[in-house]
């Protein structure tokens, strides 16, 4: 079986998420990983990249492509799935071929339910971050690239850079996101979430009550309208748990959770529940985890 | 301007949305629907451009069972002024690919400046509707969408991604598939309520549309709920320090996590 993996790269390095994919890929079958070029600094649609792609399969097909579902990925996918007329998978958790089809479990309904669906072969799907383990020193699969040509009717004008989110890992690829929620009182205080997350090598997440009251940008927001998370360690500060949020990062491995109320829905589903002020445990936890984890 | 937005209707985000005993579908039964939440930031986007340019029309088209005219009518009482139905025998199942054929045809006819929808359904939360639209319309299609402006010459569109915005320009007509924005949708009004009852909408046949209502398809093979989660260790009423130091080190020596 053929199939090719679409990376991203970050920097010069390739995504954990495209590392991923081409060793899931490895799994099933011969890989290609390819690499997306536009021409000079001009970004490239994902419709262009999308044309590129299906031009080198009209060459020569693939059974399968595969995409890590980072936003743009997902994008790319989409476009290219509808492009080749083929199968479409989106956000799979896990990815198996049994008799000619994809078989993918995925979330749906933003995280309420879980489906096991099979679509036939040939097929684009875009893979979740956490599909496979892969260390980070193994050495990165070779990549070539795809030339891709700018599109008409459409052209990038500029990038706007957003001020709160920094240079940290992006939320839906990360290990461990810290989330916080109204129990913080104001967005002045998140230093004490940021501490926490710098010490933990996370992702900062918030409740969708701190978005929508515009503390933290709508980028941050886990659960529904916001992103599902699966990291190995969700730590959720002064957030109560709405459905909508719970849908979003219930899948987690590891789930910690602080609140006052001791009636929070969250600290019900948390592996560790602890009733205290975060504005006295946060910190003292930072230091704990310092000293723990040989950062003092 | 002419623009106009997709809408699907779907379990409202409150439901706790229940697998049936079939395993292959959910339990339908006292759902409350609703427009699929970034269906209704497209609206909001559309209705947005409306209030500042009066000029501008917004129509709403839905591709689903009878009951999506609820969602339509919501959408006309939310300020938009004129609604179609898709519907028919398969409506309710029809493939992305073939959905998206079908829109199109209706867009075709329409002729908007713009073509809004949702970035995806919370339903099945695919997000391939909004693309296909655009591949079968021959469009360039902007996903992640949180704000469009008209400048001359086109249409600015801001494309959400990791870090800022990329700020794209589309010449002619476009597909936007629309992110959470930064203002929520807005609830109908009571006169817009009256208002709405009142419009009448039209109704489509899918197959007259489209004859060939196959589509790459998927097969549901089972449904389950997410895990259940066991409570875990509840820490207490102790010390805060002492608290900290022992989920520190569980958090190392138990969970192995850190």
């Amino acid at each position: 079986m053929k199939i090719w993996v679409v990376a991203e790269k970050k920097g010069a390095e390739l995504r954990r998420i495209s590392k991923e994919a081409a060793a899931k890929a490895a799994e099933l079958g011969e890989v290609e990983v390819l690499e997306l070029h536009g021409s000079g600094e001009q970004r490239s649609s994902s419709h262009a990249g999308a044309s590129a792609l299906a031009a080198r399969a009209a060459a020569s097909p693939p059974d399968l492509i595969v995409v890590g579902a980072t936003p743009a990925g997902r994008d790319l996918a989409a476009r290219l799935a509808a492009k080749l007329g083929w199968t479409y998978l989106s956000e799979c958790a896990e990815l198996r071929v049994e008799d000619g089809r994809a078989v993918a479990v995925r979330s749906m309904y933003a995280g309420k339910v879980r489906a096991t669906i099979a679509g036939a072969l040939p097929a684009v799907v875009s893979v979740r971050a956490g599909i496979m383990t892969v260390v980070d020193d193994a050495p990165p699969p070779r990549t070539e690239a795809v030339q891709v040509a700018a599109e008409a009717g459409l052209e990038f004008v500029r990038f706007e850079e957003s001020k709160a989110s920094g240079i940290r890992v992006p939320l839906g690829e990360a290990r461990v996101v810290v989330s916080a929620g109204r129990g913080l009182k104001g967005p002045e205080n998140w230093k004490i979430v940021e501490d926490l997350a710098d010490v933990l090598g996370a992702a900062i997440g918030a409740s969708r009550a701190v978005t929508d009251a515009g503390w933290r940008p709508n980028e941050e927001q886990v659960g529904q309208t916001g992103k599902t998370v699966t990291p190995d360690l969700y730590v959720a500060l002064g957030i109560s748990g709405a459905i909508q949020h719970l849908a979003g990062m219930s899948s987690s491995k590891v789930i910690v959770a602080v609140n006052k109320d001791p009636d929070a829905d969250l600290l019900k589903i948390a592996d560790y529940a602890v009733v205290a002020d975060l504005f006295e445990f946060v910190p003292a936890l930072t230091e704990e985890l310092r000293a723990v984890m040989g950062k003092a | 301007m002419k623009l106009l937005v997709c809408v699907k209707q779907v379990p409202d985000s409150t439901v706790r949305v229940k697998v049936a005993a079939d395993k292959r579908t959910i339990v339908t039964e006292g759902i409350t629907w609703a427009i699929s939440p970034y269906d209704e930031y497209a609206i909001e986007l559309a209705l947005e451009h409306k209030d500042a340019d009066p000029g501008t029309t917004v129509s709403v088209v839905t591709l689903g069972p009878a009951r999506a005219r609820d969602a339509l009518r919501q959408a006309l009482a939310m300020g938009c002024d004129d609604a179609m139905l898709v519907t028919g025998a398969g409506a309710e199942t029809l493939g992305g690919l073939a959905t998206a054929r079908a829109l199109a045809k209706v867009i075709e006819e329409a002729r908007p400046d713009l073509v809004l929808c949702g970035k995806q359904a919370s339903d099945d939360d695919q997000g391939l509707v909004g693309q296909a639209l655009a591949e079968t319309l021959g469009w360039p299609h902007v996903a992640i969408v949180t704000k469009f402006t008209s400048v001359t010459g086109g249409t600015e569109i801001w494309r959400e991604v990791e870090g800022g915005h990329e700020v794209w320009k589309a010449a002619g007509p476009a597909v936007l598939t629309v992110q959470k924005s930064e203002k929520d949708p807005r609830y109908p009004s009571l006169p817009g309520i009256m208002k709405a009852k009142k419009k009448e909408i039209p109704e489509k046949d899918v197959s007259s549309l489209i004859p060939d209502l196959a589509s790459p398809g998927l097969e549901i093979i089972s449904l389950e709920p997410p895990p259940v989660r066991k409570a875990g260790r509840v820490m207490k009423d102790g010390d805060v320090k002492a608290m900290a130091a022992e989920l520190a080190k569980l958090l190392r020596d138990e969970a192995k996590v850190v």
